[in-house]
């Protein structure tokens, strides 16, 4: 039997092997900067830092659950276990170099967390999960090399931005201005939350990577970077599969060793 | 039917071996007793709900929400003259004495499950006499049994058969097939797509493996209906069938299994391809210059089949560890997703499933209107694209939830579920067809 090593993405530039990198579990994201657990509670603003997790339903101990071999054998998460609410946490993401596209946040999300419902929109991508294993998830998101304070904004409505030019300090555009360049620390500082309610306190999470490092981490394709024309290698892919979609639709008796 | 040479290991919904080496067209609805009688059984198989029909006469309510004749009044005793009025139903309904015709009576009277007899659908070209008979049939047992006089009489129409005939179906009504009326269908063969995931999983009584195979075998076996089961897509549906909704060969469970303490649905994308390896479905055909392998196969049905099994248990793991529904459609698109990036191979449906996630995702996630999960059949205007390979998932989900959503899937199904769900054969179809296919397999 040939032996069979998870792959993750095809192509050999840039933007790809890191895309293949950050769908990869086993490769630690590096963590950039470091915001504090109820920091991130106050920018998410479903709760008060240290308020009790509010619950859609009674803890399943408590319920009792169906005769069902399947709940026999599948761990609840935690915040399933306790019947927490399910919230969010939605990201944008600068077509100008961001670490990540949002295909790849879905896809990473998927490869490296578990019961986590994710979708993909034009210029957002909502995570949504129970509450407490969400703030679990949404605290390796804005710690790590996948963030970055300038080209990704935590907003949770009037999303775009993700295509304009970016301001006079390399911040993407937001409509709500949420998050503002503090020319004295060098760092971006959030002073209202997701949603665009006014904080008590500006958050800072961190400074904007610089472009050259942006550079190298980003799995986007762009033009002036790395073009996605140039990745002969995922083009064949792609057209691969589209051609064997096309067969199969006719006759799928037709693929055969191809 | 052509001759497939394809064998499987039937398991049951614990993963245990049933029977070794049965012919997977014992599976096919064309032959299987089990899925023929399961489909017989959505035809004649009634819900009443009585204790609705007598409030609606006591109130005047009828027709359906903010509908209500004010004055109009008539206080009949149908609850606790419920052994007494099923009696009566069944002598009207019967054909001839000792027929399939039953009533039961349950919940103390509050509910009747009617199967009407097959006579009567076969004296007809639409499924919709059991409601039809039964509705009428009730009607006049009311009437006579409780002397209503002629200017009641309406009410007791409008009681049991709703706002019909001013609407299409029997809009607030108290008389329920499981079935929508045909006007409702999207196109022709696809009355047994119309079904919501919720009475799936009420009548399963939220056995998300029983969910799975009743959702599968109502889809598939309407894609034979359809047309689309036929010629060289006969096997992809079969082996679907098998895989997917059955468990056949274990696939579902043993990658549920594999993944359910600790797993993500990347990670059953993984047990996927790894399965497919190792049971010689596909193998690597070549290496690109960064190291990535191409897969390829030489029997693409069946590796659509391994993919579907995939994707119900990427289903289960992911829905069951969060035990919510709403993740449904981001598996159907990023399971595909990965699993194509994982192999070049075309995924689930060559990516209609993949298409299905991305509609439904807009539907179900309250931007567009729509509803949670469970409100979606195969019928449905964004999930009806897939070749029956999505709702049997949504089903297995809807029925692993645990409480999450304002629309619960009891409020959605009603009576109907929980009526059905004494119907043995509906509420445990992997049991029964892996009988029958054991019982029939030397005909192969």
């Amino acid at each position: 039997m040939p032996e069979y090593k998870p792959q993750y993405y095809p192509g050999n530039t840039l933007p790809s092997q890191n895309r293949k990198k950050y769908l990869d579990p086993k490769y630690k994201l590096q963590k950039l900067r470091t915001i504090s657990d109820d920091d991130l509670v106050r920018i998410m603003g479903h709760r008060v830092p240290g308020e009790a997790y509010k619950s859609t339903h009674p803890p399943l101990e408590e319920t009792g659950e169906p005769a069902c071999p399947i709940r026999e054998i599948v761990t609840p998460t935690p915040g399933a276990k306790a019947g927490d609410r399910i919230r969010y946490i939605q990201f944008t993401d600068s077509v100008y170099f961001a670490p990540v596209t949002p295909y790849v946040r879905a896809w990473m999300y998927h490869t490296r967390y578990r019961g986590v419902d994710v979708g993909v929109l034009s210029g957002r991508v909502p995570l949504e999960a129970r509450e407490r294993d969400l703030e679990k998830v949404a605290k390796e998101l804005v710690e790590t090399e996948i963030f970055d304070s300038a080209r990704c904004g935590i907003r949770g409505a009037t999303v775009h931005g993700h295509a304009l030019r970016l301001d006079e300090n390399g911040l993407m555009f937001d409509a709500y201005r949420r998050y503002l360049f503090n020319k004295k620390t060098g760092e971006v500082d959030y002073v209202k939350d997701q949603i665009g309610v006014p904080l008590d306190k500006p958050i800072s999470v961190g400074k904007p990577i610089p472009e050259t490092d942006l550079r190298k981490r980003t799995s986007e394709f762009r033009v002036d970077g790395n073009a996605f024309r140039d990745d002969k290698e995922l083009i064949n892919w792609m057209q691969r599969i589209h051609m064997l979609r096309t067969i199969a639709g006719f006759d799928p008796e037709k693929v055969k060793g191809i | 039917m052509k001759k497939y040479k394809d064998v499987v290991d039937l398991h049951d919904d614990h993963g245990r071996l049933v029977a070794s080496n049965i012919p997977v067209a014992a599976l096919s609805p064309l032959v299987n007793p089990a899925i023929q009688k399961i489909v017989a059984y959505v035809k004649q198989c009634v819900a009443v709900n009585l204790q609705g029909v007598q409030t609606a006469l006591a109130t005047g309510e009828v027709g359906g929400k903010w509908s209500m004749l004010r004055g109009r009044s008539t206080k009949v005793d149908l609850v606790g003259n419920a052994e007494a009025v099923a009696r009566d139903l069944k002598e009207t309904l019967q054909v001839k004495p000792k027929d399939d015709t039953e009533v039961k009576v349950l919940k103390e009277g509050k509910n009747l499950l009617v199967t009407v007899p097959a006579a009567r659908l076969n004296a007809g070209v639409e499924y919709t006499t059991s409601a039809t008979a039964v509705a009428a049939g009730l009607c006049h047992v009311i009437i006579e049994k409780f002397n209503v006089d002629m200017w009641d009489a309406d009410l007791v129409h409008a009681a049991v058969w709703g706002r019909y005939p001013q609407t299409m179906d029997m809009l607030g009504g108290n008389v329920v097939s499981l079935l929508s009326v045909p006007q409702q269908n999207e196109g022709m063969g696809y009355a047994l797509r119309n079904v919501l995931a919720a009475h799936i999983a009420m009548i399963t009584r939220k056995n998300s493996m029983n969910a799975a195979a009743l959702s599968s075998i109502l889809e598939q076996t309407a894609h034979w209906e359809m047309g689309d089961a036929m010629g060289n897509f006969e096997r992809f549906h079969l082996l679907g069938l098998a895989y997917q909704g059955l468990n056949a060969d274990n696939v579902v469970y043993d990658i549920v299994k594999e993944n359910a303490k600790t797993g993500n649905l990347g990670d059953c994308v993984k047990s996927t391809v790894k399965r497919a390896i190792a049971d010689g479905v596909i193998r690597p055909l070549e290496k690109a210059k960064s190291g990535y392998t191409i897969y390829t196969t030489n029997d693409l049905n069946k590796w659509n089949a391994y993919a579907a099994a995939g994707l119900m248990a990427g289903t289960m793991v992911t829905c069951g560890a969060a035990r919510a529904m709403q993740h449904t459609p981001s598996v159907f698109i990023y399971f595909n997703d990965l699993l194509e990036r994982e192999t070049g191979l075309p995924a689930v449906d060559f990516g209609r499933v993949a298409g299905t996630g991305v509609e439904m995702s807009f539907f179900s996630h309250s931007i567009y209107g729509g509803g949670n999960p469970a409100v979606f059949n195969g019928n449905h205007i964004v999930t009806r694209h897939s070749k029956g390979f999505c709702i049997p998932c949504v089903a297995a989900a809807v029925a692993l939830d645990a409480g999450t959503t304002i629309y619960t899937p009891e409020k959605l199904s009603g009576v109907v579920g929980e009526v059905l769900s004494e119907v043995p054969e509906l509420r445990e179809p992997l049991k029964y067809v892996n009988e029958a296919a054991v019982k029939i397999k030397g005909e192969f």
